[in-house]
């Protein structure tokens, strides 16, 4: 269990750091990244191989309980790594909507997610249409994730009619961001904020939604949870990361140091940063060359790749970081 | 070892407590010339200043051979692509001294992504008596002149004058991290993440590229080229480490582009130590061939390693640099210490080797017997004459008076650059924007 904990923590750090790369001063340092690189698939590696599926399935939905792990841990944003599924996303989807199975892209959201969560890291900003079904501090996290994604996403919700998107959106940025679910509900999903803490099924859905609620929600539900899986496994673990994000935030504002304003933070970029991650040096994320990565991904996910469109595994993620790919080449 | 270090602190900007320090003033590369004489700096503002060491005075015995100012320029300014939208720094990564030639003294600094050479040169006499123009330069009238003189040489304040020789630009996608001189005083090879460039000193407008390990698909990218150096005498021969930790040593005879390697140095990891962080401290940051061209010393986070050429399958010596940051690796991932580039230096002889380490501590290695020192640039270490005192760093168990703790240790204050004088024993250390140099005043037993 520690590995679990540490290995979230050294992502989250991690992905923090790629972001960070992105703007600091001579371009981004190709040795530095790559090391970093290989430490998010080592820390990935732990992550998933460690099995406790039932960890965060717990309490009723709606009740904040606080994580098993560590209640001292600042930075220890749960959820780890690549193929977790944002519990933020799936969080706000249900809210938003009535849980369905969806056919979204699913690398999208789960790279959204995975970006949002780490945004969701920082403080809060006032958010969105997201915010009505959230129960607690659920709610606030999820405010807090949204945020700052808020702008950007807006408008892409506001354009996109179509939830449907390629991953090339993705790494467009914010004013892409793919909308599975945008809040506001243009996706067919429906608006309904009938939110069904109940359905959070974060794990299963990635919904893609730019605000993903309280980043930590509940990566491992994934698994655990199953498509449409028990809303209350998911609530509870959710509520428990609320805190995380702004303690995580908070955290890590020292050891970031150049990151002087969290709050100026696009989750809109994290995103990007976590497709683009996934795509620069997958070749470390092989067990072997070439078509490895899937099998590896596919393996990975287990029995939580139950039906494609449920669970944001790792190879849809990785499926669509081709722009990040030639991006890396250009660079 | 028997080292009583006499200090002379030269701060390049001297930096007053409490006032928060100048970025741009960090030092951020430090290199003798061949003969020691002079001593250049490079730091993150993009300027450059040589020291030299004065002349042994018999009216002075205790100031002999003192390093003062001799030269300060701007080497490089920060710059912009337009095509990348990128900044370019401006932060003196190497300086390489070339062999001196003639009278003139000529170096080699580098950015992120132009080298350029720099010629120094003196001048301390001035012709005086012209026929034409007056002192001021002015043209005289003609009127006045009744008689022909012989300009003649008269001596002056000395000037030193810097000049930019050869500007080396575009050779290099990626960032470059070293420049080495070839021993055949023609060449110089510089060397960035993946690629590695041959140059002729003469010839900005094109460069050979002699290894090229970027992968026709960027995804698949695993290591980057993280330093590399000539051999010493053998012309032919150059070294560059990985960020895997492995060396390779490639002979330019075999082919043009050496992407295939004559001899690789690489030591199997130990799967008891493995964490996450095991690829990240096992990066090289630095190499270094020995003066005798025998071996080579390699600087990875936790440790420095002895490669004698001639054993391609581990290091015939290692030395733990500050193991007690094994079990603080995450925190030092998170403060982004980790990443820290260390580097290493050789004594004239061989017989002893250097690096820096956190705290403003550095330490010294005897690799004859085997004894360790670790020393502390500080300010109040480096009163006139003070004698360097050996500092310890106590890691639990029974913990002595002057021992620092590792939980006290100062992480923002880091020895990434240090230098041996060629034949001497006199040391450059730069403690972020300070430069010590300590000598040694006793004849050691080193040699």
């Amino acid at each position: 269990m520690e590995f679990k904990l540490e290995a979230h923590r050294i992502v989250s750090i991690s992905l923090g750091k790629i972001y960070n790369s992105r703007v600091q001063r001579g371009g981004i340092k190709l040795h530095k990244n790559l090391l970093v690189s290989l430490v998010l698939r080592s820390a990935r590696q732990v992550y998933l191989s460690d099995p406790c599926p039932g960890l965060y399935l717990a309490g009723p939905a709606g009740t904040p309980a606080p994580p098993p792990q560590q209640p001292g841990e600042p930075a220890a944003v749960p959820p780890a790594g690549w193929g977790e599924p944002p519990p933020p996303a799936a969080r706000a989807a249900w809210r938003e909507t009535e849980p369905q199975p969806q056919p979204q892209p699913q690398p999208e959201r789960t790279a959204v997610l995975d970006a949002q969560w780490v945004g969701g890291a920082e403080p809060a900003t006032s958010v969105t249409r997201v915010g009505d079904a959230l129960q607690g501090r659920e709610a606030d996290a999820a405010e807090a994730a949204w945020g700052s994604v808020e702008g950007p996403r807006g408008a892409a919700a506001a354009g996109a009619g179509d939830p449907v998107r390629g991953s090339d959106v993705f790494p467009e940025g914010p004013a892409r961001r793919p909308s599975a679910c945008p809040p506001g509900g243009e996706d067919q999903r429906g608006a309904a904020a009938a939110s069904p803490g109940a359905d959070c099924c974060c794990a299963p859905r990635p919904v893609v939604d730019e605000s993903p609620a309280p980043p930590a929600v509940c990566p491992r539900k994934r698994g655990a949870a199953g498509v449409g899986g028990g809303p209350a496994g998911c609530q509870a673990p959710g509520a428990t990361p609320l805190k995380k994000p702004r303690r995580n935030l908070e955290e890590q504002q020292p050891g970031r140091g150049e990151d002087d304003d969290p709050e100026d933070m696009e989750t809109g970029n994290v995103a990007n940063l976590i497709s683009i991650f996934g795509s620069s040096f997958s070749g470390l994320l092989r067990k072997s060359p070439g078509g490895g990565r899937e099998e590896e991904e596919g393996a990975e996910s287990g029995p939580e790749a139950a039906e494609p469109g449920q669970i944001c595994c790792d190879k849809p993620v990785l499926r669509d970081m081709n722009s990040w790919s030639t991006a890396i080449v250009a660079f | 070892m028997g080292l009583l270090f006499l200090s002379k602190h030269l701060p390049v900007k001297e930096s007053q407590p409490g006032v928060p320090k100048t970025p741009a003033d960090i030092i951020s590369t430090v290199e003798f010339n061949h003969t020691g004489e002079l001593l250049a700096t490079g730091d993150k503002g993009g300027r450059v200043v040589i020291f030299q060491r004065e002349p042994e005075s018999k009216n002075a015995p205790h100031s002999q051979g003192e390093y003062d100012v001799y030269s300060t320029f701007q080497s490089h300014e920060p710059e912009f692509d337009y095509l990348k939208s990128l900044e370019i720094e401006e932060k003196i990564n190497k300086i390489k001294w070339l062999p001196q030639q003639n009278a003139a003294h000529s170096l080699l600094s580098t950015n992120d992504k132009t080298i350029k050479l720099w010629k120094i040169t003196e001048r301390d006499k001035r012709p005086e008596g012209y026929n034409l123009k007056d002192e001021e330069g002015k043209l005289k009238d003609l009127s006045t002149v009744t008689s022909l003189q012989v300009p003649v040489l008269k001596p002056m304040d000395l000037m030193v004058e810097v000049s930019p020789r050869r500007i080396f630009a575009n050779g290099h996608t990626y960032h470059i991290n070293s420049i080495s001189v070839n021993s055949d005083c023609e060449t110089y090879m510089s060397a960035d993440d993946l690629r590695i460039n041959l140059w002729h000193l003469a010839i900005t407008d094109r460069s050979f590229n002699i290894v090229d390990i970027k992968p026709a698909n960027m995804e698949d990218l695993t290591e980057v080229i993280t330093a590399s150096e000539f051999h010493p005498h053998h012309c032919n021969l150059f070294v560059y480490s990985s960020s895997k930790g492995s060396l390779r040593l490639c002979d330019m005879r075999a082919a043009a582009l050496c992407d295939k390697h004559s001899k690789l140095f690489e030591e199997p990891e130990d799967p008891s130590n493995r964490s996450f962080f095991s690829e990240i401290i096992s990066s090289v940051s630095d190499v270094k061939f020995s003066h005798s061209g025998r071996y080579m010393l390699t600087r990875d986070y936790l440790t420095v390693k002895v490669w004698d050429l001639n054993m391609e399958a581990r290091p015939i010596e290692t030395y733990q640099v500050h193991d007690y940051l094994r079990s603080k690796l995450c925190s030092l991932y998170e403060n982004d210490c980790i990443f820290d580039k260390f580097e290493c230096a050789w004594n004239g002889s061989d017989s002893v080797i250097m690096t820096g380490a956190y705290n403003n501590f550095f330490r010294m290695f005897d690799r004859n017997t085997k004894r360790d020192v670790t020393l502390e640039a500080s300010r109040e270490s480096s009163k006139p004459r003070a004698v360097l005192k050996p500092r310890r760093v106590c890691v639990g168990g029974k913990r002595r008076r002057d021992d620092i703790s590792v939980d006290s240790l100062d992480f923002t204050k880091k020895i990434l650059h240090t230098a041996w004088h060629p034949a001497e024993n006199i040391i450059a250390i730069a403690a972020t924007n300070n430069l010590y140099i300590f000598q040694d005043k006793v004849n050691s037993d080193m040699h």
